[in-house]
């Protein structure tokens, strides 16, 4: 493939910056939920 | 203590695996099945994740206008709608941070450079600008309730510029192309595959982006709801103080 | 009750210190100032970006020997290198242009694409340093047009050129 680097580098690049992002929200979220009482968590 | 569930439910868990597999889909179709383009040849293989990264960030930027506009005219003001409103924000940052980056690369490839100061890249450039200024606002300080109000008015008057970034194309003189799909002229200018590949992308990031909305507006209740403790405790402290 | 700030004397149990928080200011300030340049310095060049071909010594701020970006479609047969520089033909509505360009252009540079190329006027040739290519919002599948490629070809020439 023509221009491999600039393509997979690219599409790496998504991957690597939203799924950072991704596992930071989760872990964010689970960090909090261990301190937190039924009531201020509605979802569960 | 509610324990260790975090801020994920069984829907949220079954819509990240479909979310996943979509973008497992989405890589074998845009980086292997889908042909190259006679002009820009694989080069093309760029606009899938490139398109999607900018069409999220207008979705999320038209969420936090419509939550924060929901917040202000409500007679209910939740909070919830302020949060869904930052969460999103912070979300169509991401995505037009990944959607600049990938579009440079890509026109380096097409037109020769990074970047340039045309009317497309300069008003993107600026709607970027715009929203991080957005989510330093919402971390100014102050009650949620003046937070969410003085964020909700930028929110209302930054989605102004949306339109301005999507139709730059036609209405100036630009070195970026027009869109292929949404375009005045209504015609769609890609081939079978390509088209496909690209339609993957949007709902693929679409859905990302809503599985990434829930959890992230969870994270801001519980986050909301601890600042609330944190200062409940200081005022019974400072009450028994003063009863003593 | 007293509400006036006072110093913790036991970690943990001290109520939450309203700090003034700098770093979003700092955010907020370098936003403004960004969103200031880029409104000031490049939001007049950028809804202008460029001049037609046909705009050459007619329309304001498209004369004279001053540095502009000229805006054409590279005519077909017209690309010459040597030199270490291109020369090639701009076409746009039925005027043409000869661009000198002191490089080997980047991109998709080719024939019949329409291209931007920054530089000023030197006794009728367009002296350029930079060339952008402006490809279109058409994406052609390469398999689908081997059958008639050359056909397709001249027939995107003549459309490009406006």
């Amino acid at each position: 493939m023509e221009h491999a680097s600039f393509i997979f580098g690219s599409w790496g690049i998504t991957a690597v910056s939203v799924g950072a992002y991704a596992i930071w929200v989760l872990r964010r979220g689970r960090e909090l939920a261990k301190h937190a009482t039924r009531e201020e968590m509605p979802w569960t | 203590m509610a324990g260790q569930s975090g801020t994920g439910t069984s829907a949220t868990r079954r819509l990240g695996i479909l979310v996943i597999l979509m973008l497992a889909t989405l890589a074998l179709c845009g980086l292997w099945f889908s042909a190259e383009d006679v002009v820009q040849g694989s080069t093309v293989r760029i606009m899938y994740i490139h398109v999607p990264s900018i069409w999220t960030a207008y979705i999320a930027f038209g969420l936090t206008a419509l939550c924060s506009g929901v917040y202000l005219s409500g007679k209910n003001r939740s909070l919830s709608w302020d949060r869904v409103a930052g969460a999103a924000g912070e979300i169509g940052v991401l995505f037009v941070a990944v959607s600049l980056v990938t579009g440079s690369m890509w026109g380096r490839l097409t037109w020769g450079t990074y970047w340039v100061w045309d009317a497309r890249l300069t008003s993107t450039a600026f709607l970027f600008i715009t929203y991080v200024g957005y989510l330093a606002v919402r971390q100014l300080g102050g009650t949620h309730r003046q937070r969410a109000r003085r964020s909700s008015v930028l929110a209302l008057l930054a989605i102004l510029e949306i339109p301005l970034v999507h139709f730059s194309v036609t209405l100036w003189r630009s070195l970026h192309q027009e869109a292929s799909v949404a375009n005045p002229n209504a015609k769609v200018e890609l081939d079978g595959l390509m088209l496909f590949s690209l339609f993957l992308g949007l709902v693929a990031f679409t859905m990302l982006f809503v599985w990434l909305v829930l959890h992230r507006q969870r994270a801001m209740m519980l986050e909301d709801a601890f600042s609330d403790r944190g200062l409940d405790v200081a005022i019974t402290a400072r009450r028994n103080e003063a009863g003593a | 009750m007293d509400l006036t700030p006072r110093t913790a004397t036991e970690p943990g149990a001290q109520p939450p210190v309203r700090k003034r928080r700098w770093l979003p200011i700092l955010i907020v300030v370098a936003a403004l100032l960004g969103g200031g340049v880029i409104v000031t310095q490049f939001l007049t060049s950028a809804i202008d970006y460029y001049c037609n071909v046909d705009e050459i010594g007619v329309r304001p701020g498209c004369e004279g020997e001053r540095r502009m970006r000229v805006q054409g479609v590279v005519e077909q047969s017209s690309i010459k290198q040597g030199d270490g520089g291109t020369t090639f033909v701009l076409d746009f509505n039925k005027k043409t242009l000869k661009v000198a360009y002191s490089g080997d252009p980047g991109g998709v540079f080719q024939e019949c694409i329409p291209v931007i190329a920054h530089g000023r006027m030197v006794n009728g040739v367009f002296e350029s340093d930079r060339i952008e290519v402006k490809h279109s919002n058409q994406y052609v599948e390469k398999n689908a047009t081997r059958i008639d490629e050359s056909n397709k070809e001249a027939a995107a020439c003549s459309v490009l050129k406006g």
